[in-house]
């Protein structure tokens, strides 16, 4: 029994063996002309890198070899990742109807780049120009580097079905089926555009490819990107990229790295910025976030999501500390700030889903007009007839705010009647 | 209804008030400000109350608007802990700071400064420039 089965088994290697030698023989004598292609088809680009660390950013040199006569790009992505979402609601270009779909991902690069041929720096100025309307999926069919875009198409993307009722309870809506590969990589490309806004910052023209396939690109990694390790890969045409070479981007005190806005910023700067801010909000009478917003999106590449959630919560402090003295002295009428309370906490419900809604263009462009109506108000607020009155309401309101303070000592109800006084 | 304050008495719109409270703390939590300089004129103006009723009571309608748009706001992951690490005590501090320098110049000047300010920065928003 034993030794059939050897026997069998010898039988069965002889043939494989043999198969094999047939199939190196029928290959061995390959026809002359296609001997480059021949091994060309089997040979990816590779890539060197001449540093392996970058201390909050600098330049990192690439090398490399590809396929000779084909074109290059390099695909460069941190692993660090970010939060992006879009929503949908451009009307369907055959059936007309807006979809309302909110797409959302956790999983972007936080720096995420494609470098071109430089013989494409005039073609990069042409979606440069598009402005503001720019489609990320045409510039990259312009550019060619169709194959190259792959990490971010991989995200894992998420979409809601948004409704008018949803945006009143303040609900995402239903969550729909996952794409297909194909549409996920679509929608990815939108994705990209909403977090890094300009072609700019995702396409970098610097790459010299050589006749002979050899190339080489001077990358410029700016300050205050994310920090951890990034990896590029150069692809050359289809299912021929290279294994990505690695390089770690340090940051150290005090540059910090804001997880969730995805930026890495200089902690002093914000800090006094709000504190400066802050200051003036006391004098001028009104909260720092009018002004504090828009300085911080327009000095950093945060989201606007980011800003409006985190500076919110900065003031709760001295509100609370106001409510607090306030109260101390009887000086609030809780029948009609808890009434009013009422009704700020449905707003305060619905508000944070509409930042989501809106991109950072519409954010910006009403933020615009509400401190246009807040200039007017402070204006109006600075004009003789306004003061006049004022004058005698600031009066009124210092004598009642001592008497609630003298009757809280006294601890008697207070009261305090503007006209006695006149 | 009628509000009762330190020994006055004040009859006012209550949905009047409630609507502009709810419409200002949308547009206030969507944004991330405060909604304190819509909120004042509102009562004084809309409703007609005097300014020593109305400087604590908006407040804590405010304050309600705060607190809930922060935690919705922390909901859908809009919140960034390190960078409201470094901001709240700079507000803090500016809170402390603010009231000691108010004493010694002129509001009419502040607002003055505010309204140029305001302008210059809306048109940077509105790309005027």
């Amino acid at each position: 029994m034993k030794k059939t089965c050897l026997g069998l088994l010898i039988v069965l290697a002889a043939m494989w063996l043999s198969a094999q030698v047939a199939n190196v023989s029928a290959q061995a004598p390959p026809p002359r002309g296609d001997t480059d292609q021949a091994a060309a088809q089997t040979q990816l680009p590779a890539l060197s890198l001449d540093k392996t660390s970058l201390q909050n950013g600098g330049v990192i040199t690439v090398t490399g070899q590809a396929e000779p006569g084909k074109p290059v790009y390099l695909e460069l992505w941190s692993e660090q990742q970010v939060r992006a979402s879009r929503f949908d609601s451009d009307p369907d270009k055959q059936t007309g109807k807006r979809p309302y779909i909110l797409y959302m991902t956790n999983n972007l690069p936080a720096v995420y780049r494609i470098i071109v041929p430089a013989g494409f720096a005039d073609v990069l100025d042409a979606v440069k120009k598009e402005g503001g309307k720019w489609s990320y999926s045409k510039a990259l069919s312009d550019l060619g580097a169709d194959e190259a875009y792959s990490v971010p198409g991989r995200s894992a993307i998420d979409r809601y079905q948004a409704t008018f009722l949803g945006g009143i309870v303040g609900s995402r809506g239903d969550k729909l089926a996952a794409m297909d590969d194909q549409e996920n990589r679509q929608r990815s490309m939108q994705l990209i555009k909403v977090r890094f806004r300009s072609p700019g910052k995702l396409f970098e023209p610097v790459l010299a490819v050589a006749p002979d396939g050899t190339f080489t690109a001077k990358v410029k990694l700016g300050e205050g990107l994310a920090p951890g390790a990034y990896h590029i890969r150069a692809v050359s045409g289809k299912n021929a990229a290279s294994a990505p070479a690695s390089f770690e981007n340090t940051i150290s005190f005090p540059i910090i790295y804001l997880s969730n806005a995805g930026t890495s910023l200089n902690l002093f700067y914000p800090f006094l910025l709000c504190l400066g801010i802050s200051i003036f909000g006391v004098l001028m009478g009104a909260g720092g976030g009018f002004l504090l917003n828009p300085i911080l999106l327009s000095i950093w590449p945060l989201p606007h999501t980011v800003v409006a959630g985190t500076v919110m919560p900065t003031v709760l402090f001295s509100q609370a500390s106001g409510i607090y003295n306030y109260s101390k002295i009887k000086f609030i009428n809780w029948k009609l700030g808890l009434s009013l309370g009422a009704a700020a906490l449905f707003g305060g419900f619905i508000g944070p889903k509409m930042t989501e809604l809106i991109t950072l263009d519409q954010y910006k462009f009403v933020f615009g007009w509400i401190l246009v109506i807040l200039a007017l108000l402070m204006f109006w607020q600075t004009t003789p007839g306004y003061l006049a009155k004022n004058k005698k309401e600031q009066a009124v309101l210092k004598e009642c705010k001592l008497r609630a303070q003298q009757a809280a000592k006294a601890k008697v109800e207070p009261a305090c009647d503007p006209k006695a006084k006149e | 209804m009628i509000v009762a304050f330190m020994g006055q008495e004040f009859k006012i719109n209550l949905w009047l008030g409630c609507l502009g409270a709810f419409m200002i703390s949308i547009v206030s939590s969507m944004f991330g400000f405060g909604g304190g300089p819509f909120m004042v004129p509102l009562l004084t103006v809309g409703l007609g109350l005097p300014m020593y009723l109305v400087v604590g009571s908006s407040l804590l309608a405010i304050a309600f608007n705060t607190v809930m748009g922060s935690v919705r706001h922390f909901q859908f992951g809009n919140f960034d802990l390190v960078f409201f690490l470094i901001m709240f005590p700079a507000a803090i501090l500016g809170g402390y700071i603010g009231p000691k320098i108010a004493k010694r110049i002129s509001p009419l000047w502040v607002k003055r400064a505010a309204v140029l300010g305001l302008l210059l920065l809306a048109g940077n928003l509105l790309g005027v420039y």
